[in-house]
């Protein structure tokens, strides 16, 4: 069974999950700051992997939170967050890219500031964001969700299914076709560069 | 058998994605066949790199700007509607709107009142035998009515009243004594 996510802070233990999340449903937006630090990321880098574009994504972990606000008085319990939100975000996807083109090219998205001090780190790691964001690029759009989800946000198959609204021999047939096509351009791409 | 057959679950076994009866016949395969083992090698390196790539963390300031971005929409809708700038907006149009349906606005018809035309009309002296029939009450023509106005009036003076509406098949006459005024 996959953990969806690491807790950190005072949503610790289930006690405090349970607090600050009756303390969002009151309106408290510092409480509601503590969630969205808690899946933030799982948030806004799943939108960029499936976007590949930082301010898309950003559009996009934007409409997830604003939305997991108003429906703060539906959720029972933190437990049924991550769900949701990767449902949520994995449509918000979908409609964004339904309204428009995506606004900065796949390979440019992986072009963001690092902590990385030595320019030889940084253009190493630009270089891994690039192929991983082109490796994804290849996919089909259902290859790329059910990859995205499975290999790299760690879900298991059956999850995946029930976020993409699948069965699970269709989200295997997309991983396994997804891993093949990843497989050879990562070796494409790294046999061209010797 | 052709390799090609076992790319699949190559592909799901180097996830741990199959059965274990499925990844103990793969297992096998792999076992007998040089080429599929190195296929199985690159799906699990690739895999691997992917996943690796995709931990590492992202600049703190892209998560901030999202939480900064969330946080004053929020603020801005749980603002009284008195402070948020369109309900000023909103207010001027509805006054606005107001306006202009007071100045277009069609004004119902004022009913004039009907005139009233008093004719004074002296007391026969005598029956006219001659007269069968009455004759016509002299009517003054509606068009200019006559102001109402007191004037002296004999006791005992009969006034013939003809009310002349704003149907012109309607006429009203009646003949009245002055008397007890």
């Amino acid at each position: 069974m996959t953990t969806f996510l690491a807790t950190v802070g005072p949503m610790d233990s289930p006690e405090g999950r349970s607090s600050v999340l009756d303390a969002a449903k009151a309106g408290d937006l510092a409480a509601f700051e503590q969630i969205m630090r808690q899946y933030e990321r799982m948030v806004l880098v799943t939108a960029l992997r499936l976007l590949g574009s930082l301010a898309d994504a950003q559009d996009v972990s934007q409409e997830v939170f604003l939305k997991l606000y108003r429906n703060l008085g539906k959720v029972e319990s933190s437990a049924a967050f991550p769900g949701w939100l990767y449902r949520v975000t994995v449509n918000a996807c979908h409609d964004l890219r339904r309204r428009r083109p995506p606004s900065v090219p796949m390979e440019d998205a992986g072009e963001m500031p690092s902590g990385e001090a030595d320019p030889q780190q940084q253009t190493a790691a630009g270089e891994r964001r690039r192929v991983l964001e082109m490796s994804l690029r290849i996919l089909s759009e259902k290859e790329r969700e059910a990859l995205v989800l499975r290999d790299l946000e760690g879900l298991s198959t059956e999850e995946v299914a029930r976020v993409l609204g699948s069965s699970e021999a269709t989200v295997r047939s997309q991983i396994s076709k997804a891993r093949v096509k990843v497989k050879g351009f990562v070796e494409r791409y790294f046999r061209r560069r010797v | 058998m052709n390799c090609k057959d076992w790319e699949e679950r190559l592909a799901l076994y180097a996830g741990g994605d199959l059965p274990p009866d499925q990844a103990a016949a793969v297992e096998r395969h792999l076992g007998e066949c040089p080429g599929c083992q190195l296929f199985s090698s690159g799906l699990k390196e690739a895999g691997q790199r992917l996943a690796e790539w995709h931990g590492e963390p992202l600049p703190a300031a892209h998560f901030a700007a999202v939480r900064a971005r969330v946080l004053a929409e929020l603020e801005r809708q749980r603002r009284p509607f008195w402070r948020r700038g369109w309900a000023y907006g909103v207010a001027a149009a509805v006054m606005a709107a107001l306006l202009v349906l007071l100045a277009v606005k069609p004004r119902p018809p004022v009913l004039q009142p009907p005139a009233v035309a008093i004719d004074r009309h002296p007391p026969p002296a005598a029956p006219d035998p001659a007269a069968d029939r009455p004759a016509p009450p002299p009517v003054r023509p509606a068009a200019t009515p006559i102001p109402r106005k007191r004037h002296a009036s004999q006791p005992g003076e009969q006034v013939l009243i003809r009310v002349v509406s704003n149907d012109p098949d309607v006429v009203i006459y009646w003949i009245a004594d002055t008397r007890g005024e």
